[in-house]
């Protein structure tokens, strides 16, 4: 082969080799990206007005005058939906007006009883109400215009019929009048059509201002508010604003999304300005405002992970995590301090590598069993304490799977002193225990807090090992070493895979996760930066 | 005397403690095989091996793991097939072709890829990766064998790039040179001397990534769809599968304790156990030689 195309291969292999580089650095900024972004979202946003009344109910949080103060201004600018709608509905909403009309009815009888008219009055002019009544029900019910424009003239015919003037039966006409006049402009035969989208413009405006004024507290916590982020806002205005519908293209054929403005489908009625009026005043509705929500790591989550923060996560996973450390740090120090200063290559010492290896191997799920048959099922029981899990066996657990990082580590940081510091303490006479204890621990103690650091933050991301020993979903805050506990990496799991309420409140879902992430790169970077420095000491003599 | 007798008594104490990784292995197989055993004592092992149905909760349940240990193969060598060719040239590029400079910058991105604990790479598949699959390529689900096997392909990679390094490094720098001085060019030495060389430290890199791959939990558990099925057409990434382990995650917190379903699950979790207990001997067997191999040059 001739030099140059040799070496032009080479430099493609070069190029090659850097691609993969570059390619990791660019997986690594996918994963991290999203997520981040996403994640921060849930402590930095623009919160509404909903967000501060939620804080205030749930955490008693912010000064109580001006959020009401503010509310109220929120209040005034979303009256004129509520109105519109009002009045909307009194043109469409059959049932509503059937019922008023029959409650007339029943007054106008009652009212009947009172008078000192003959019978024969009373029944004649009941007879001629109930034919209006029938009459207008059939207005209200019909959604044939003809129909309904002359059942509407019948009743009209009455209204200067002196025997009504001045009773309860002159409701009725009140009625007609009013209804001929909603009517106006509404495509009757629509109706049942409007009727159901107005319930989901309702339904939609519950979500985005909370409830309507007037109507009933919701039981639930998460009902009780409208949208809390101005996100969460724009997300509801565009279905508000835009009507969803999937089309049947053809047999096999996947559907096809068309969306239409909402103001379109209500063309030609008062509420075809409605949409642009709540798009124009948004803001003044809801008031967003950049919110730094800090407590986001300490505040408990209600109801499940909608509202509220990890506080409950952080705490549990710190635990586990703290207490699995306590179990694991002098095992793996001594351990590691035999197999450096005392062992030598025979079997005994060979065998104990080998299970360390092994150990390093298992999967991480086979931990998880392990704990459940040995820890939960059995150790506990032994003491006497209840078998089921919790925090001290999800902690025990962590620290077998985390007993050969510990050892390595450690072996590796005592390996590392310089042979001259130990030669020089046990020229002065000190014993071995002594040069141990009080040359090489100390020589060594930076690369052994490294390790440790590391294992912190391998026991913190793990979860396969807790789900069978210790970890829930959701439950209250532990009181003891014997209860389960929430902890982030299953908290991450369950609120992407197993919660249906999470998925709602997307950025809690990423968020969880980025608390996570970001508690494992911080301890991370701390091994990095002191195992760099030890280095770089070890390296001066 | 005294002083004898310390020494003796702190070294058996000290030993003692040291054998506590032996305890833990040996508890480890004693507990899993006893919950597992009962279920091996009743239910043929030979159908739990080779039957793909997999109907725990069935009137007659039906325990055979096939469609999930090839599940497990499945994720696994898919990933090792995007990783390894990753892995090495990113590894020859770290020890061969870059100053010392670029690679510490390098190996602590290697590093944050290897600390992001697997249940955010599971929540990278199914919240970020899926739902862009899906988008893009039109799959029917996003959660499937591809996802998982892309993910799971990033968790193995800093494991095979950094033993891989590791043992490429070792190889002296005399190889190189006698290389070079026969008028080899830079990817020719690699190629033809120094990945021969340090060939046994490479295949050990690649089955520690096989062992993360395989008994990696959370990943598979939320981006390989679950379902207990083998892939046909075999080549159709596509398609949902499920593995060992996230059978075992998954099933346990349904399974009354002392049920044949929850025994079959510790049998699931002795079978996975000396799967990497296996690998974790090859790749021990690799390492030892790449030691040897390092030592000679």
């Amino acid at each position: 082969m001739k030099p140059g195309i040799r070496i032009a291969i080479d430099k493609i292999f070069t190029v090659v080799a850097g691609a993969s580089v570059v390619c990791l650095c660019l997986v690594l900024a996918g994963v991290l990206g999203p997520m981040l972004w996403r994640g921060g979202s849930a402590v930095v946003f623009k919160g509404t007005i909903e967000f501060r009344k939620m804080q205030l109910v749930l955490f008693g949080r912010g000064d109580e005058d001006k959020i009401a103060a503010e509310s109220r201004q929120a209040e005034i600018a979303r009256a004129k939906i509520y109105s519109t709608i009002e009045k909307f509905k009194g043109g469409i909403d059959p049932e509503n007006l059937i019922e008023k009309a029959r409650q007339i009815y029943r007054q106008f009888g009652n009212d009947l009883r009172q008078t000192n008219m003959s019978a024969e009055d009373v029944a004649e002019l009941r007879s001629v109400t109930r034919n209006i009544r029938d009459r207008l029900e059939s207005a209200f019910a019909s959604s044939n215009t003809v129909e309904v424009n002359e059942s509407l003239a019948y009743v009209l015919n009455f209204k200067d019929d002196p025997r009504f003037k001045n009773t309860s039966a002159a409701g009725l006409i009140g009625l007609a009048e009013q209804y001929s006049k909603d009517i106006h402009g509404i495509n009757l035969a629509e109706r049942q059509r409007y009727y159901q989208e107005l319930r989901q413009v309702e339904e939609i405006l519950v979500e985005l201002l909370g409830p309507a004024p007037g109507s009933a507290t919701p039981a639930l916590m998460m009902n009780r508010f409208g949208a809390t982020r101005w996100d969460l806002a724009q997300k509801l205005l565009g279905q508000l604003c835009w009507y969803e519908e999937w089309i049947k293209q053809g047999p096999g054929q996947p559907m096809v999304r068309r969306l239409t403005p909402r103001s379109q489908r209500f063309a030609g009625t008062e509420m075809e300005g409605l949409f642009t009026y709540i798009q124009q005043n948004l803001p003044e509705m809801l008031k967003p405002r950049p919110t730094f929500y800090w407590q986001y790591f300490t505040d408990d989550s209600t109801p499940g992970h909608y509202f509220g923060g990890v506080g409950p996560e952080i705490l549990g996973t710190l635990l586990l995590t703290l207490l699995a450390m306590l179990f694991v740090v002098p095992f793996g120090v001594i351990s590691a301090a035999y197999l450096v200063e005392c062992a030598s290559d025979n079997l005994v010492i060979r065998i104990i590598r080998m299970s360390i290896n092994t150990l390093a191997g298992v999967p991480s799920i086979v931990f998880g069993l392990f704990g459940l048959a040995f820890f939960v099922l059995f150790f506990l029981p032994l003491f006497g304490a209840p078998s089921k899990g919790c925090i001290l066996a999800a902690s025990m657990t962590l620290a077998v799977l985390t007993l050969p990082v510990m050892i390595r580590a450690s072996e590796e940081a005592i390996r590392g002193v310089p042979q001259t510091y130990k030669e020089a303490s046990l020229a002065l006479g000190a014993s071995r225990f002594r040069t141990f204890v009080k040359v090489t621990l100390p020589a060594a103690l930076p690369g052994i807090l490294t390790g440790v650091i590391l294992s912190l933050s391998r026991v913190a991301g793990e979860t396969a090992p807790v789900l069978f020993t210790g970890a829930v979903a959701l439950g209250p805050m532990p009181k003891s070493i014997f209860d389960p506990t929430r902890t982030l990496s299953y908290g991450s799991y369950d609120m992407a895979v197993g919660d249906k309420l999470a998925a709602m409140v997307p950025h809690n879902q990423f968020g969880m996760v980025v608390t996570l992430v970001l508690l494992i790169l911080c301890l991370n970077a701390v091994a990095i930066v002191l195992r760099s420095r030890v280095f770089k000491k070890l390296a001066g003599h | 005397m005294r002083g004898f007798l310390t020494l003796h008594l702190g070294r058996t104490a000290l030993f003692l403690i040291t054998c506590t990784s032996v305890l833990a292995v040996f508890l480890i197989f004693l507990f899993v095989m006893r919950e597992s055993l009962p279920f091996l004592a009743k239910f043929s092992i030979k159908e739990f091996l080779t039957s793909t149905a997999w109907y725990p909760e069935a009137v007659t349940p039906k325990f055979g793991t096939l469609a999930l240990l090839v599940g497990s193969g499945y994720v696994t060598i898919v990933s090792i097939i995007f990783a390894v060719p990753v892995g090495i040239l990113a590894a020859v590029f770290l020890s061969d072709i870059v100053s010392m400079k670029i690679r510490n910058i390098i190996k602590p991105i290697i590093e944050i890829l290897a600390a992001i604990p697997s249940v955010a790479y599971g929540f990278f598949a199914v919240m970020v990766l899926a739902p862009w699959m899906q988008q893009k390529f039109g799959f029917s689900t996003g959660t499937n064998a591809l996802n998982a096997s892309l993910v799971l392909a990033v968790m193995a990679l800093p494991t095979i790039i950094s033993v891989s390094e590791d043992s490429i490094s070792a190889i002296g720098r005399e190889l190189r040179e006698a290389s070079y001085s026969c008028g080899a060019t830079r990817m020719e030495t690699i190629f033809k001397v120094v990945i021969p060389a340090a060939h046994s430290g490479i295949i050990a890199g690649i089955v520690l990534g096989m062992m993360r791959a395989i008994g990696e939990t959370m990943v598979v558990w939320m981006a390989s769809g679950n379902a207990a099925q083998i892939p046909q057409p075999w080549w159709d990434l596509s398609q949902s599968v499920r593995t060992l382990t996230a059978t075992i995650a998954g099933d346990m917190g349904e399974t009354e304790k002392g049920s044949p379903h929850y025994r079959a699950l510790f049998a699931a979790g002795l079978l996975l156990l000396v799967i990497t207990l296996c690998l974790n001997m090859v790749s021990e067997y690799f390492l030892i030689r790449a030691k040897k191999a390092g030592g000679k040059h």
